[in-house]
């Protein structure tokens, strides 16, 4: 007669073993379940959220991508955008030049600034709306003008009228209220007005040579990478500036780096979370089939026989566990967006990741394997006699044997760090991410380890000593943490990484809000005034002061026009400079800066002291400009005025994160440097957009050649993004904690096992419900305690470097988490621990003895 | 002795081969505090088909002793020989078959599965022998003969002590295997059961020439046994063999 295959043989003892005890597995099942929920719950869900956010920030810049040029392409360069073509990637040009406008034959000229785009094309992501509305497309006729909101009054014109702009007349047809690309604009000066390109060819403007700013946008086929994309045109476009959409705008380009990389640490964590659940439920779920793996054992099972009962076991429970764990992350994506629809749309969040799911699954499978793998291959050194004496007092033994000992699980450890390294790797597809995040993980197990040690064997010593007058619950509380086979150590550990994990992420939120409150505080201004004499800035400054809807106190700079007569000795010549360097060899604008003004970066040098006023300038660069210039700290920079002709020495290198006024400026000098040259000072102030027109028109009317900017409905839509983040931000690591939470108070309910047959034996000896508790808590709350103590201050330094190393967030280490990781791990313990055991408590003694 | 075998010539009874051989065997065990020296040097033969009976007082060292024997443990010095081979070297899965072909074991604690029912607990060793097929319906016969033919769907906990005591028997049967080593088989027994599980012992002794090696307390079941080997401190005390048995 045929063998079976020892596979069915051992599949089939697997699954009545299964069968018969469906109770306690599903404790396995739901940590698994839990673990993969939320995990594929939060990656889903970062993901669409991620989508969303990318769409937005698209909008901002119309394209995927941009180039900017100031002259016309070459063949080369049309020859590589038509292959590119050819590759699925669309594009449309934007040409931005400055001509006169003139608006009839008795009234003076005005500097008008040219946007000419192809309506058929352009805008790729987000919309141009119009007032009155309608389409772009239909709207702008080759005779057409559309024209930015405050031109119709310097124009002195209204809807339906014509101005000529060479020459030629165009119908003012409508007034833009949304650009989605304002911000990404070449020049933001003078009047604005849009024509189509076949209106900009009919005025014969653009000849070669002319001074216009070429923009090339580009929209990519899911297909295409934009680094792929970007490379082949950063061969031909040696002289412009290619840009995609996450540097549409800084906050944007912050709001995007933060999340994601919050977004991804949350899902990291929450994969060791996961794991830590997954990995304790196994561990109690072998712990339990100790004593029957001996005693297949003894009735002659290899352990390869046993391996592959307890793996195919496993492996079934993690596949149930998981396919659950899905459907409670799906539930979860879906639940996602409803909590979160007061804030954004979510009209096309996509609703049912399969990627994520099939991950999520996968993920689940590979660590259950993992940590069943290593307790699993420990059967080999299950002794059959294990049934003799349940808990044998291990034999003395020599280094040698220790270390032997200890060498096996120092490999599994390394073997499943490695993995959980691979998996972090491939979840956040970044080997170094992975490479660091399995470090972090293998630091703090190391140190949680070594402080666990410690403190256990503090406490004993404590225990040992304590007066007779502490009581016998104490006593024995403590105590119990050292009975054989009690893995005080082990719980600890699982513990503290998961306290570690779950307040980091809170740490890291809630400084991570601090951070984007900060670079977008909400006075941040949203009009811009331009061209203000020194004469006139007092009065400016009161008439802004008096208009109504302001939101934050108008700020105001001076500003001087300088030339940069020479580099480091070179001349400044503006046939020699590359591409969008030439824009230094005309007049730069420069101010003077007492103290650092607020939300710069010094990226390299040191800022000069408060008020110091050296008799030779100083000055700090700002990045593009130092790149653009190859200017670096200690380089001496000559300039030229009307006036007079100065020499100074770059100190700093510095870096504007904001829209504030001070990043429209690039050169820094020390107080004095300017003193005697004529100022011309830039506003800017904070009002609600709705009294945007009001305030553009008052100052129109007393200062009609003030320049105003309305940047209103721009900010607003970022101002939603970055509002956006902090809310999805607050929600996943809440989604998160909860979960951490939810995963740890399982751990601790899963040792109950092994305290059953103690209550057993405590009540036969007469100790009473209440007594039994008492002892109990006094472990739990130890256990919690050590490890919120542990886990708590790991994280509290993780969360620094995460926040001031991964986000550049600047956040000072958050002790008063610490306090709270402390306090709320032990409550967490005593009342889970408690909660769990509580049914046990209520038994007979005889119904578990028989259980056994 | 069943079956001695007789050399005409001479008149000298020669010893059958012996199916166990134990040689200067010591089992100690170092605690932290103290060593435990719980069997101090035993020599022991048991010839084929021999039904010997361990006795003893508690703590003398039997379990032990029984537990060396199926290699359940590992001894500190001497051998373990079964069937001419030396069993203490054996690695943990080469002793595991060698479990499998040739021992039946009985717990002092019944060690049941609690996972599996009665028929499932004694079809598992053939099973892990790759038989279960052949051998459902001998565990079904096994529990009908120990009385337990209602009980076959019953878990562990479902059982009383001397059930599950039966259930561990018929399981030590189930492969047939030629040693069969019992741990106070009786010992939660009453007197009409314990009498049930001792014929099917005697009877397996006698029809399939098992080698019996049984730890007791109980005089009545020692009485029916060809030797008794008394253990006292880790040494055998004495060591009688009867005349004439069955
Ligand atoms: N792992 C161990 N550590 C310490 N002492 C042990 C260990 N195993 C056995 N002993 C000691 O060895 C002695 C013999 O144990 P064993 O179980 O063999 O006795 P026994 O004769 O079967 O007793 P009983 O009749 O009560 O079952 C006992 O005193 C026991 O305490
Ligand atoms: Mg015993």
């Amino acid at each position: 007669m045929a063998k079976p295959s020892p596979y069915r043989t051992a599949a089939k003892i697997a699954w009545r073993e299964t069968r018969a005890s469906s109770g306690r597995f599903l404790f396995v099942i739901l940590a698994v379940a839990a673990g993969v929920g939320s995990l594929t719950g939060v990656r889903g869900f970062s993901q669409a959220f991620h989508t969303v956010l990318q769409r937005d920030a698209r909008g901002f810049m119309a394209a995927d991508m941009t180039v900017r040029t100031f002259q016309l392409p070459d063949a080369k360069q049309l020859a590589t955008m038509d292959s590119l073509a050819a590759l699925g990637v669309r594009r449309t040009q934007i040409t931005e030049t400055l001509t006169m406008a003139s608006p009839g034959p008795d009234a003076a000229p005005l500097l008008v600034s040219v946007k000419a785009v192809d309506p058929d094309a352009y805008p790729f992501y987000g919309t141009v709306s119009l007032n009155p509305p309608g389409n772009l497309r239909t709207v702008l006729q080759p005779d057409a003008l559309a024209v930015s909101d405050g031109v119709l009054l310097r124009l002195n014109k209204k809807l339906g009228d014509t101005v000529r702009i060479g020459g030629l007349p165009f119908r003012l047809a409508a007034e833009i209220t949304n650009e989605p690309d304002k911000m990404t604009g070449s020049l933001n000066v003078g009047l604005r007005v849009m024509m189509s390109r076949a209106g900009l060819e009919r005025t014969g403007l653009i000849i070669p040579g002319s001074r216009a700013a070429e923009r090339f946008l580009f929209k990519l086929p899911p297909t295409q990478s934009i680094a792929a994309v970007r490379a082949e045109l950063q061969k031909v476009f040696a002289e412009g500036l290619i840009a995609d959409y996450t540097e549409a705008h800084p906050l944007i380009e912050q709001g995007l780096r933060q999340s994601t990389t919050f977004l991804s640490l949350v899902s990291l964590v929450a994969l060791v979370i996961g794991a830590l659940g997954v990995a304790t439920a196994i561990q109690a779920h072998l712990q339990q089939k100790m004593d029957s793996i001996a005693v297949m054992k003894c009735l002659g099972a290899k352990s390869s026989q046993i391996l592959r009962i307890y793996l195919i076991q496993t492996a079934g429970l993690g596949l149930v566990g998981g396919v659950i764990g899905i459907a409670v992350g799906s539930l979860v994506q879906m639940v996602f967006p409803v909590f979160l629809e007061k804030y954004f749309q979510v009209s096309n969040v996509p609703r049912f990741d399969a990627l994520s799911a099939l991950q999520g699954l996968l993920v689940g499978l590979l660590t259950v394997l993992l940590f069943t793998v290593p307790p699993l291959l420990g059967i080999r050194k299950i002794r059959p006699a294990l049934i003799f004496r349940r808990e044998m007092a291990a034999p003395r033994r020599t280094v040698g044997q220790w270390l032997r000992d200890a060498l096996e699980p120092v490999i599994s450890a390394v073997v499943i760090l490695a993995f959980v390294g691979l998996i972090a790797a491939w979840l956040s597809d970044n080997a170094r991410t992975g490479r660091y995040f399995a470090f972090a993980i293998a630091g703090a197990m190391v140190a949680l380890s070594i402080v666990a040690w410690v403190l256990l064997k503090l406490l004993r010593i404590v225990g040992r000593n304590l007066p007779r007058a502490a009581g016998p619950e104490l006593r024995q509380g403590i105590a119990n943490l050292y009975r054989p086979g009690n893995h005080a150590g082990a719980a600890v550990m699982a513990l503290g990484v998961g306290v570690m994990f779950t307040l980091t992420i809170w740490i890291v939120q809630r400084g991570l809000l601090k951070d984007i409150i900060r670079t977008a505080p909400p006075g941040m201004p949203n009009v811009y005034l331009l061209d203000i004499t020194a004469a006139s800035k007092d009065a400016v400054y009161n008439l802004l002061e008096k208009q109504s809807g302001l939101e934050g106190k108008p700020e105001m700079i001076g500003a001087v026009s300088a030339t940069i007569q020479s580099v480091d000795g070179t001349p400044l010549v503006r046939e020699k400079l590359q591409g969008m360097a030439r824009r230094y060899a005309r007049t730069v604008t420069v101010s003077t800066a007492a103290v650092e003004p607020p939300f710069t970066q010094v990226l390299s040098g040191a800022w000069w002291a408060p008020n110091a006023h050296p008799a030779e300038a100083q000055l700090s660069v700002g990045d593009q400009a130092a790149r653009l210039l190859n200017v670096h700290v200690g380089s001496k920079i000559a300039w030229t005025t009307p006036q007079r002709t100065f020499s100074s020495t770059v100190v700093a290198i510095h870096k504007s994160e904001s829209v504030r006024l001070s990043a429209r400026i690039e050169f820094f000098f020390t107080a004095g440097a300017l003193d005697g040259l004529p100022a011309i000072y830039y506003g800017g102030v904070r009002a609600a957009p709705k009294f945007v027109p009001g305030l553009q028109k008052a100052l129109y009317e007393s200062f009609p050649t003030v320049t105003v900017i309305n940047m209103a409905e721009v900010l607003d839509t970022i101002q939603g993004i970055v509002d956006q983040i902090s809310v999805v931000v607050r929600f996943i690591s809440f989604f998160s904690i909860l979960a951490g939470a939810v995963i740890l108070a399982s751990s601790v309910a899963g040792t109950r096992f092994r305290r059953i047959r103690e209550v057993v034996i405590l009540k036969t000896l007469g100790a009473t419900r209440r007594r039994i508790a008492r002892i109990f808590s006094v472990e739990f709350f130890v256990i919690g305690t050590v490890a919120g103590l542990m886990g708590g201050l790991l994280a509290v330094g993780f969360a620094w470097a995460v926040l001031n190393r991964l986000l550049r967030a600047n956040a000072p280490p958050d002790f008063m988490a610490l306090g709270l990781a402390v306090f709320g791990t032990a409550l967490l313990a005593v009342v889970t621990g408690w909660a769990a055991s509580y049914r046990t408590l209520g038994q007979k003694p005889l119904e578990i003895l028989r259980d056994e | 002795m069943t079956d001695a075998i007789q050399i005409p010539s001479t008149g000298v009874p020669i010893p059958p081969p012996s199916i166990i051989e134990i040689v200067h065997l010591t089992r100690t065990i170092d605690t932290p505090s103290h060593r435990v020296e719980i069997l101090r040097g035993i020599d022991l033969a048991i010839p084929k088909g021999q039904f010997a009976a361990i006795m003893g007082p508690s703590g003398s060292g039997k379990s032990t002793l029984l537990g060396l024997l199926a290699g359940l443990d590992s001894a500190t010095t001497g051998q373990v020989l079964l069937d001419g081979v030396d069993i203490t070297g054996l690695t943990e899965d080469q002793m595991a078959e060698v479990r499998g072909r040739k021992i039946g074991f009985v717990f002092q604690s019944f060690q049941l599965i609690p996972t599996l029912t009665a028929e499932e607990n004694v079809l598992l060793p053939a099973e892990l022998a790759g038989v279960g097929a052949e051998n459902a319906q001998r565990a079904r016969d096994l529990l009908h003969r120990v009385g337990l033919s209602q009980r076959l769907d019953h878990y562990p906990v479902q059982l009383s002590g001397g059930e599950q005591q039966r259930v561990a028997l018929a399981r030590a049967f189930v492969t047939k295997p030629p040693i069969l080593l019992a741990d106070e088989p009786t010992g939660n027994l009453d007197g009409k059961t314990g009498q049930q599980v001792l014929e099917l012992l005697l009877e397996l002794n006698r029809i399939e020439g098992t080698t019996l090696v049984l730890v007791t307390h109980d005089p009545a079941l020692a009485a029916h046994a060809d030797r008794i080997i008394t253990l006292r401190d880790g040494l055998i005390a004495s060591d009688v063999l009867k005349a004439n048995q069955n």
